[in-house]
């Protein structure tokens, strides 16, 4: 009996497989028959109504760069003999595969003028490099679709197949055949048109911006060592600096130097500046005298100083390596104020996990863990815990020369997060965290890149 | 290392096949190829420069330029091109590290599948880097050529009168090993390669004044270590015919090692062939990855870079089951280079293209004068490889 139950089952779940199937083969080829292959309509011939050729196909102009959720066609351009001529896409009749037919017999041809947010689709497009914002990574486009809406053509997605790739190096027959295999939809794609001037404001708020503003920092770092010069400057330039700097704490340093080295000066030093002090003095210490100093100058003042202060200190060391965010409070103080001063520096949440207190001399008296500041009462007077942490000895502190090796013996010796640097008159400069710790100590790893061997 | 792309680029060249190659010029023609080295050196140079030119001013690789202006087709051939030459390349990385310790008298099928596998998994698995340094010190033994060739007490009037006195033989085994001294020293992957390191180092047109001294003196030098090379055997063994084996190679270094020649001779090989082994097929799947887009790095797994990966995998085995087979090993070396040489005037089409497009690279593209000298070292190789190509076809019906 259990085994004609295993059979009956076994035989309904092939059964409701093949349905599966079958159901997925029809949407794929309802699908497959709508789309149509730009690859392949490219060199393929227009015609007018009575069948005539008009000319041959040379790119499709689309506005990318638009309110529109997905890019409409607006116009063709076609080779007719020598000549290129430009037809508006209120002239086409239907889209076929490969083959183009237009609504009348006789065709308004003018000369092709570029308009904001306008790109040629296969010129600028094609084989260039794009974001996959879900699969996040950076891909070539093998070929786009074009599907015909009610009344105008749309661009609805990207192959980024090599199965695709391989279908456009064979006959003109297989060309024109679209084969959906890995299509992005064009929202979760972020294309870099190299001519087409930026839109209106609205551009920001198109879906796969939006998405490249959710991705991690780590990830738009992996995405942003991916793309050519001019593709990354316009990305960098897309999001926020905010979010950019983020990214750029996390990059490979040689990548990093690259990337600030290529950006106009100007958006590099903004860029520097919203980076935490610590990051941005590493990534400054790799440039060149003369680079750092013009992206130095591009500063506000303060920064530059406060970064300056830091370049002094010697890579290696903890001077080098510390970051110069601080949260100093008094002892008068109570705790509900200290948490209302760290509510006001949320940004920089990686960057604290302890509040320094500080004497009228503005002398380091306790380094306040910011566990000890959680369970306490919010009355309580910020000397009361600086009493009771006295119990377990004085902050444990660095100068600023020491080496690195011995900040992390320190560090684990202490068995805390974070250790304060201070200088000789007992004045904290700043503070070295276990996670810079770690990225010192740590050998470079992975992403062995082909660009090791040339180093 | 300090040396910038360009220089470790050309070097690059300086492999187990070229050293066949330089060795064989020198023992069989003696002083006779110098004149046409001079040329070759002035195409090099020529062609290093437009292609870090490249790099400095669109920030981009030759494989992903290729695909952004070139029809698809156009690139798979280029992309086809490289990998054809490369995996020729490979094979002969591999007879080069069985030539090596055939001359220790260890037998070739003992260590050539042992050495791949274990360049493959150098590479992939992360610790080549150390490893590189290894080899890049091994491979520097080959700089006991220069000091070789003045103790051989070479001839330096027929030297002289060589280099500058134009002349070519017009015998067909001449034109053979021509176009292997071009396959060699014009490698196709050269140019993906030092593209790609000068892209890698951030290199700004600003800087292009550093990056074209670098890649023109690193094709001087990769050169004069070449030529330094064939005067050295040509003053050890010249006029001996073909070179017949890896030990005669490496008589020309006795005036250095003495009876140790074999052993520095074996020492430089394994150096420079493991070294090449292993970047010369990574070029080519870093190529072929960046035209394709797809994910391009040694450090992810096979499913998230097939493509890559696969590449790279395929051109390692292939290479060494190929360098398995009993094959004479020179004449293998020499016939890979010849097969560089055949290839290369194709690569430097699209190079010589891209380098003359106004769109793409605006004020710094070719000049008028600079396009003629460039289109010449362009036509020149193509002719010389063509003549082989009809000089072979013309031997397989007995014609020539």
């Amino acid at each position: 009996m259990t085994t004609s139950t295993l059979f009956g089952s076994t035989t309904a779940r092939l059964r409701d497989r093949r349905v599966n199937l079958d159901h997925r083969a029809t949407t794929s080829r309802a699908v497959r028959s709508s789309l149509v292959s730009l690859a392949g309509l490219i060199g393929g011939p227009v015609t007018n109504q009575a069948g005539a050729e008009v000319g041959r196909l040379a790119d499709v102009v689309a506005r990318l760069y638009g309110p529109d959720p997905y890019p409409p066609v607006t116009g063709l351009i076609l080779r007719i003999g020598r000549r290129r001529a430009f037809l508006p896409a209120d002239a086409i009749g239907r889209l076929e595969a490969g083959h183009v037919r237009l609504r009348a017999s006789r065709v308004d041809l003018r000369d092709f003028q570029r308009r904001p947010g306008e790109v040629l689709l296969a010129r600028d497009v094609l084989d260039h490099q794009l974001v996959d914002v879900d699969g996040v990574q950076v891909t070539r486009a093998a070929d786009l679709y074009l599907a015909p809406l009610v009344g105008r053509v749309v661009l609805v997605g990207v192959d980024v197949s090599l199965p695709t790739l391989l279908r456009r190096l064979g006959p003109r027959r297989w060309q024109v055949r679209p084969t959906p295999e890995r299509v992005l939809d064009w929202q979760a794609v972020a294309p870099f048109g190299e001519q087409a001037t930026e839109g209106p404001a609205e551009v920001r708020l198109r879906a796969s911006r939006s998405a490249l503003h959710r991705l991690r920092p780590a990830d738009l770092a992996d995405i942003l060592e991916d793309l050519g010069r001019s593709e990354r400057q316009q990305l960098l330039g897309w999001l926020e600096p905010e979010q950019a700097a983020d990214a750029l704490e996390e990059m490979e340093p040689a990548e990093l130097e690259n990337l600030l080295r290529e950006a106009r000066p100007e958006h590099a030093a903004r860029l520097v500046d919203e980076m935490e002090p610590d990051e941005a003095a590493d990534a400054l210490r790799d440039l060149h005298p003369r680079e750092r100093e013009t992206l130095l100058d591009r500063m506000p003042r303060e920064e530059a100083a406060e970064l300056r202060g830091l370049l002094a200190h010697r890579e290696g060391t903890a001077g080098g390596a510390m970051t110069t965010r601080l949260v100093t409070v008094r002892l008068e103080q109570t705790v509900a104020e200290v948490r209302a001063e760290l509510a006001a520096q949320a940004e920089h949440r990686t960057e604290i996990d302890a509040v320094v207190v500080l004497d009228p001399a503005g002398r380091l008296v306790a380094d306040l863990p910011l566990f000890d500041l959680a369970v306490a009462e919010d009355s309580t007077p910020v000397t009361d815990l600086v009493a009771w942490l006295a119990q377990f000895g004085p902050p444990v502190t660095l100068s600023p020369d020491t080496r690195l090796a011995k900040a992390a013996d320190r560090l684990v010796a202490a068995r805390k997060s974070s250790l304060l640097v201070v200088d000789e008159d007992d004045r904290p400069l700043g503070r070295i965290l276990a996670d810079d710790i770690i990225d010192a100590l740590l050998p470079e790893r992975g992403r062995l890149h082909f660009r090791r061997f040339l180093q | 290392m300090v040396a910038g792309p360009g220089l470790v680029a050309a070097n690059a060249g300086n492999d187990a096949a070229g050293i066949a190659t330089y060795a064989s010029a020198g023992s069989q023609y003696a002083y006779g190829t110098l004149f046409f080295m001079v040329l070759v050196t002035i195409a090099l140079v020529m062609v290093q420069e437009m292609a870090v030119r490249l790099g400095a001013h669109t920030g981009k690789g030759l494989g992903a330029l290729i695909r952004e202006q070139f029809s698809l087709r156009l690139t798979a051939l280029a992309v086809g091109c490289l990998l054809l030459a490369n995996t020729g390349l490979v094979v002969s990385e591999f007879a080069g590290i069985g030539a090596a310790f055939e001359l220790l008298g260890v037998p070739k099928w003992a260590v050539v599948p042992p050495a791949a596998v274990l360049l493959w998994a150098l590479v992939l698995f992360g610790s080549y880097r150390w490893a590189e340094r290894i080899f890049l010190v091994m491979s520097l033994a080959f700089f006991s050529y220069p000091i070789a060739m003045v103790l051989g007490h070479p001839h330096w009037g027929e030297v002289g009168r060589n280099l500058a006195v134009p002349h070519l033989q017009p015998s067909s085994d001449f034109v053979l090993l021509a176009v292997a001294l071009i396959g060699t020293t014009v490698s196709p992957y050269m140019q993906f390669y030092a593209a790609a390191g000068v892209v890698d180092r951030g290199a700004k047109p600003e800087d292009y004044k550093l990056i074209r001294a670098d890649a023109v003196l690193g094709a001087v030098f990769a050169c004069v270590i070449s030529l330094t090379i064939i005067i050295a055997t040509a003053s050890a063994i010249g006029g001996t015919g073909p070179l017949q084996s890896a030990a005669e190679a490496a008589r020309a270094l006795e005036p250095v090692a003495g009876p140790g020649a074999e052993l520095l001779f074996a020492f430089g090989l394994l150096g420079a062939s493991a070294l090449a082994g292993a970047v010369v097929p990574l070029s080519a799947s870093y190529a072929i990855g960046e035209a394709a887009g797809v994910e391009r790095s040694v450090s992810r797994r096979f499913r998230d870079a097939p493509l890559f990966l696969g590449v790279f995998t395929a051109q390692m085995a292939l290479g060494a089951i190929v360098a398995l087979t009993p094959v004479d090993v020179i004449r293998l070396l020499i016939g890979t280079q010849v097969l560089q040489g055949l290839i290369s005037p194709i690569v430097l089409v699209y190079l010589l293209v891209l380098t003359n497009r106004r769109s793409l690279l605006g004020a710094a593209a070719n000049g008028p004068r600079y396009r003629i000298a460039a289109t010449a070292v362009v036509v020149g190789v193509a002719l010389m490889s063509t003549v082989l190509l009809g000089q072979t076809v013309l031997g397989w019906f007995g014609l020539a």
